[in-house]
């Protein structure tokens, strides 16, 4: 249970002003990224890519998986990186001093991941919009950025903390999160696979997040909206308990 | 009645299979009272005192603040204790008085209730005039006062100071002196580990030495003197343990 309120706000607010002052690394970035995709695909090589799906441009099918991308990057990188700062500026155990519980710790942690995560999405929805991307169940989209920003923020706590080293925390992300976000659909129809690829993409979080945005916005998917939500939010619980539950264990923070 | 503020009872810590970094440490430091530990870099000072803060966790025995467990009670426990540790921590994204704040808020003191406090306690380490400054704009003596400012924001009873005045002019050490002369005149209850030898006899009023993970000796200065038969602390401590103070 949260009970010291007071501390909790201020980590939190921490943490989200943390990334808010350095907008130009944590904001930016992603926003210049997206705006290539659309000119790259959009402009220069849409006329040579056939369409995936009827009536939806091969531009309009990449974004939705675009916009996640971004905000799995995002809300990853916000955590592991502010974890693993604190640990190696020697601001971790100040704070692990203080009379915050271990909940209230890796709750505000990843309150400010899914933030970024959050506005990263919605920053990137507005281009698409701009871009002439349709969304049909505005709620549901904005629902699945923050649920996925939630995820991926309390994955990239669990990162920062058993991570030692910035080359730890490149090599998870280099090797396991941008081939998970390449091969969950982003780019292609996972029903355009063989089947062996087919079975392994529907074991990989991601292609279950980008097809439940696919659906809200595109009203497309390469899996049923009902079973992608439930991945999503049973991995979102998951992920959040594994948080928790390594912030209580102290392994790597408290010796 | 003398209120023990800090009771450590059969402190024992391994960090891997074989090395014991403490063993069998029983530590009471009254409230109000100045406390120097001391002992070789090695010794198990630090991880004592991250003991406390529960920053360690003890393979053995148990510790307790103003009677209540570190563990069990880790709030109330929490909230009594102040620390300025050894290494000089860098937060590069807030000016001082914003991390101020943050510290405040930490320990479950809203904004409002914090401003006058924080005020005080710049003005007190000399910090008041740069605290729109970031971390990296201030000098090695302005972080190792900012820390000592971080530990008192939330006026503690007690305070643990992990060599304070490692790497700090003169000028400072005596300022810095001064300053937690007049916090223990005030009440607080002070634990300072330290490797300067005139500290320890100006500040204290017990010692405890520690050497391979044991309290060897404990007792007022005057009296360690007395008992090993020296005239400087120095030379007790070299009794004691065989070795310097900084080896």
């Amino acid at each position: 249970m949260i009970k010291n309120w007071v501390g909790f706000y201020t980590l939190s607010s921490r943490e989200v002003l943390r990334f808010f002052t350095v907008w130009k690394q944590t904001i930016i970035p992603g926003v210049i990224t997206t705006l290539l995709y659309i000119f790259v695909f959009g402009v220069a090589l849409e006329s040579r890519i056939d369409p995936i799906a009827p009536g939806v441009s091969y531009k309009m099918y990449i974004l939705p998986g675009l916009l996640m991308m971004n905000v799995i990057t995002n809300s990853v990188a916000n955590t592991a990186s502010s974890m693993l700062q604190m640990k190696l500026l020697q601001t971790l155990p100040e704070l692990l001093i203080t009379p915050l519980s271990s909940l209230e710790l890796s709750i505000s942690f990843i309150i400010g991941g899914a933030v970024r995560g959050f506005v990263n999405g919605v920053l990137i929805l507005l281009i698409c919009l701009m871009a002439g991307m349709s969304v049909q169940d505005p709620i549901s989209t904005l629902f699945i950025i923050l649920i996925v920003s939630w995820s991926f923020s309390s994955l990239g706590l669990f990162i920062g903390q058993m991570s030692d080293s910035w080359d730890q925390l490149s090599l998870i992300q280099n090797f396991v999160l941008t081939p998970l976000s390449f091969l969950g659909g982003i780019f292609y129809s996972v029903n355009d696979l063989p089947a062996w690829g087919m079975a392994i993409s529907k074991v990989n979080p991601v292609f279950y997040t980008i097809n439940a945005l696919r659906y809200s916005t595109l009203g497309i998917s390469d899996a049923p909206f009902v079973d992608s939500m439930a991945f999503i939010i049973t991995f979102c619980v998951l992920l959040t308990i594994l948080a928790v539950k390594t912030m209580e264990s102290g392994k790597k923070i408290r010796f | 009645m003398n209120e023990i503020a800090v009771n450590i009872k059969n402190l024992h810590k391994k960090y891997d299979e074989s090395v014991y970094a403490v063993q069998g440490i029983d530590l009471s430091i009254k409230k109000g009272e100045f406390y120097g530990l001391l002992g070789p870099n090695g010794a198990g000072k630090s991880t004592t005192i991250n003991a406390i803060t529960s920053l360690v966790k003890p393979t053995e025995g148990n510790i307790k603040v103003f009677d209540k467990d570190i563990v069990s009670e880790f709030r109330y426990a929490r909230f009594q204790i102040g620390i300025a540790p050894q290494e000089i921590s860098n937060d590069w994204f807030f000016p001082v008085e914003q991390l101020l704040y943050f510290q405040a808020g930490f320990y479950g003191i809203k904004r409002k209730d914090a401003q006058e406090r924080i005020n005080f306690i710049l003005h007190k380490v000399g910090l008041y005039n740069h605290k729109d400054k970031k971390m990296r704009q201030l000098s090695g003596g302005m972080k190792r006062r900012l820390q000592i400012a971080r530990a008192l924001v939330h006026d503690p009873k007690i305070l643990i100071l992990d060599e304070p005045t490692a790497g700090v002019d003169v000028a400072l050490r005596h300022d810095l002196w001064d300053f937690l002369q007049e916090l223990h005149k005030e009440g607080k209850t002070i634990l300072l580990t330290t490797h300067y030898i005139d500290e320890a006899e100006l500040l204290c009023e017990r010692v405890g030495i520690i050497n391979s993970g044991k309290l060897v000796a404990e007792d007022t200065v005057s009296n360690l003197k007395a008992s090993t038969n020296k005239s400087k602390l120095e030379d007790v401590f070299l009794a004691l343990t065989g070795r310097k103070l900084d080896d």
